[in-house]
């Protein structure tokens, strides 16, 4: 790969990771708490799994493990190098 | 004497450090939120209280538990902080230790779980940090108590912690609003650290502003902070001041770490993620949480509780019975005494204890769940169905804890992050089949299914989640207009429980039913027994004619429809109230049983099948017990919200005992 792409964080490989390079507007209160758990602008997620029927997907960052909704992991814009 | 306010992380081993150091125990777990409320213990060395608050990520409150810890800091003034810090996630617990520093108290750094650290390959230097910070590290592991005895001796003396000197600068623009700001509080009184009230003012910190508005008024202070905001955003250094605060506060955190942390040789969360890829599984993860349910009811009805219970019960029917009522004849003691102690507590209160052992073990398998990680994992699992039903998966550790006992469950709520959740939380968690619940299935279930025992048992318990999923679903669409909810869980690595932590837990839960059957079921005992001795012609009369069954004989023509329309079944509903162990105590009086089977026996002249079933129902739901009652009224703070909790409830179980019994009848079961 030679130039990095972004996407959602929904389009991630299992597995894989990315730098965040925009969170577009999420609740407010989920987005202090993601901030808290340091997931912000600018650190490296990885997705790890999806949970069952359409469930929450797993993330990790910083070697925190974290889960939150597709709904909102989709919000998330991640630049894959 | 001096307190000392412990504070950090969730989940970061606050309340383990906090059971070594003081003579007190407070229940640990594996998941974030497991302290909703401030809790004071004696140091073991006698030198002040410790005080243990709930984890936050910041001392900007998102939940209620949260709030609590920085409520405490503004109205309080502890002589000294110590500040939990959990060496493998160091970059975000310096987040809050920055907030603490500027605070301004002596603070003393417990840098726990080093050994999880190492095991991951991370690398921290204590004294670095120290350096840095200019306070000292202590490095620990406070679940076996590696290193706690320092904690200990260094606060001996509280005033022989040095004084914290920590200040950052969060550039001219912020530091010129600090100092107005400062300037406008200086006529205030009582206030902790001023330049640490202003900047949690400039971070908009909610329970900061509702302080200062209650003791001035604020207007010159948001003028000041919306021209510094202004000022920072025409210079295109940020967005919004908190978010400056922050990144100025994550720029020096990551400068520190940078020279404290060593990750080169980080290794992944094996264990963990091999559990997860099984456990969270989006095929795997619903139906292996529905086995690992079907197991924790067949290992407590069938497998070990139910031998153990008739073990318990051959005793108390047997030589504890038998060994009164010789003594009672030796002392010649009369027969109104003997038969209140034979026929009404021994009867009455050992009627309940028999259960003890499928309590203890109920409470046991859920100590399991919350210290071993998979708490949190449940939540995730059950969020896409939750969130269908207008909640979130993170209500279900509550109801998980509400198995054992409704009141802490309802607390447990507390770490909820949106209002509308937790009130939906608060409003349903009654519906959770409690322990005080078992018995009456316990005895109902042994009459009339002997061979389903476990199966009818479990029924009970999946038509309480049931009825909890569909009223949440009305609930949220009608009393919250489909509010959206949210949902975030941290998942902590899996651990193995210890031991000693497990029994700890578990005692610490089955204490309180053990106190209860000492107190409110002993009380509740002998009261319905002199009403059932007592009548209106007189002491000893035919039962028939006693009081109680004038009473329940009230009560007994509503329930009729109900197929239980008799005195016996409706006295015990009133007192079951009080506590639900009570109804089966009652029953024991009622049918002067001795011991289990000849209760049984009793019970399936006055009841069927499918009448018991539809009793069963009925005290599952048809109120939640005084003492939830009164939990509810203090999380809501709502007379309104409470009447509503018991209203509902009454207004299901009958309509739903209605719907089992005529539906039943109709289909020919009778």
């Amino acid at each position: 790969m030679i130039a990095s792409a972004c996407c959602h964080l929904l389009q991630l490989q299992p597995g894989s990771a990315g730098a965040i390079q925009e969170i577009q507007d999420m609740n407010p209160i989920l987005r202090r708490r993601l901030a808290d758990l340091g997931v912000s602008e600018g650190c490296t997620v990885c997705l790890k799994g999806k949970g069952p029927f359409l469930g929450p997907v797993m993330l990790e960052c910083n070697g925190q493990l974290l889960a939150i909704r597709r709904k909102e992991a989709s919000k998330i814009v991640v630049n894959v190098s | 004497m001096s307190s000392i306010a412990l504070l950090g992380n969730p989940n970061t081993g606050k309340t383990s450090l906090f059971n070594t150091l003081t003579s007190s125990y407070e229940y640990v777990g594996n998941w974030a939120g497991v302290t909703v409320e401030k809790k004071v213990g004696d140091l073991k060395n006698g030198a002040g209280t410790l005080i243990d608050l709930p984890g936050i990520y910041s001392l900007h409150p998102l939940s209620r538990d949260e709030g609590v810890a920085t409520q405490y800091l503004l109205e309080e003034s502890p002589e000294a902080l110590v500040n939990i810090v959990d060496a493998s996630q160091l970059e975000r617990n310096l987040l809050l230790t920055v907030q603490l520093l500027e605070y301004g108290r002596p603070t003393v750094i417990g840098l726990n779980m080093i050994d999880v650290a190492k095991a991951r390959g991370i690398k921290v230097h204590p004294d670095v940090l120290q350096t840095r910070l200019g306070i000292n590290v202590l490095p620990l592991v406070a679940r076996t108590g590696k290193g706690t005895s320092q904690v200990l001796s260094m606060l001996e003396n509280s005033a022989n912690i040095p004084a914290v000197t920590f200040k950052l600068d969060y550039g001219i623009i912020v530091e010129q609003a600090v100092s107005s700001i400062e300037q406008e509080l200086s006529h205030i009184a009582d206030l902790p650290d001023h330049r640490w009230v202003a900047l949690q003012f400039l971070e908009q910190n909610p329970v900061i502003m509702q302080f200062l508005k209650d003791r001035t008024d604020i207007n010159q202070l948001l003028a000041i902070r919306e021209n510094c905001q202004n000022e920072l955003q025409n210079k295109k250094l940020a967005l919004t001041l908190p978010q400056w605060i922050r990144s100025i506060r994550t720029d020096y955190i990551r400068s520190i770490c940078k020279d404290a942390l060593d990750t080169s040789g980080i290794k992944p969360h094996n264990l963990t993620e091999r559990l997860d890829s099984i456990l969270t599984n989006r095929f795997l993860g619903l139906p292996l949480f529905l086995a690992f349910m079907y197991v924790l009811f067949k290992t407590t009805f069938e497998w070990v509780g139910a031998p153990l219970s008739d073990l318990l019960d051959g005793l108390i029917s047997g030589p504890i019975s038998s060994g009164t009522t010789s003594f009672l004849d030796t002392v010649g003691a009369s027969e109104f005494i003997h038969a209140l102690i034979v026929d009404g507590i021994i009867g009455g209160v050992g009627g309940v204890i028999v259960f003890v052992p499928q309590i203890f073990i109920l409470f046991l398998i859920i100590s399991f769940v919350e210290d071993s990680g998979y708490m949190a994992r449940v939540s995730l699992v059950m969020d896409s169905i939750m969130e269908r039903m207008g909640l979130n998966g993170k209500a279900f550790i509550p109801f998980i804890i509400g198995f054992g006992c409704n009141v802490p469950a309802i607390m447990a709520a507390r770490s909820i992050e949106q209002p509308k959740d937790r009130m939906l939380t608060t409003l349903l968690l009654p519906l959770m089949s409690c322990s005080a619940r078992l018995p009456v299935y316990l005895l109902f279930a042994a009459v009339f299914f002997p061979q389903n025992q476990a199966a009818v048992i479990m029924t009970m318990y999946a038509l309480g989640i049931v009825f909890a999923l569909l009223l949440c679903k009305i609930f949220s669409k009608y009393l919250f207009k489909n509010e959206s909810s949210v949902f975030v869980i941290e998942l902590p690595p899996y651990r193995m429980p210890q031991l000693k932590s497990l029994s700890r837990n578990t005692w610490e839960k089955g204490k309180g039913f053990l106190r209860k059957a000492g107190s409110i079921i002993l009380a509740g005992s002998v009261i319905i027994w002199v009403m059932s001795y007592a009548g209106p012609t007189g002491f000893n009369v035919d039962m028939n004619n006693s009081f109680l069954a004038k009473f329940g004989g009230l009560v007994a023509p509503l329930l009729q429809p109900l197929g239980f329309g008799n005195w016996q079944a409706g006295s015990t509903l009133v007192p079951g109230f009080l506590a639900k162990e009570v109804v089966v105590s009652t029953m024991n009086i009622i049918y002067h049983a001795p011991e289990t089977a000849g209760l049984q026996a009793q019970i399936a002249q006055t009841f069927t099948p499918l009448s018991s079933v539809s009793f069963m129902a009925f005290i599952l739901l048809y109120t939640p017990c005084l003492a939830t009652v009164g939990v509810i009224k203090k999380e809501t703070a709502s007379w309104k919200w409470t009447l509503f909790s018991i209203g509902y409830a009454v207004a299901l179980a009958y309509v739903v005992s209605l719907v089992i019994y005529q539906g039943g009848r109709l289909l020919g079961w009778a």
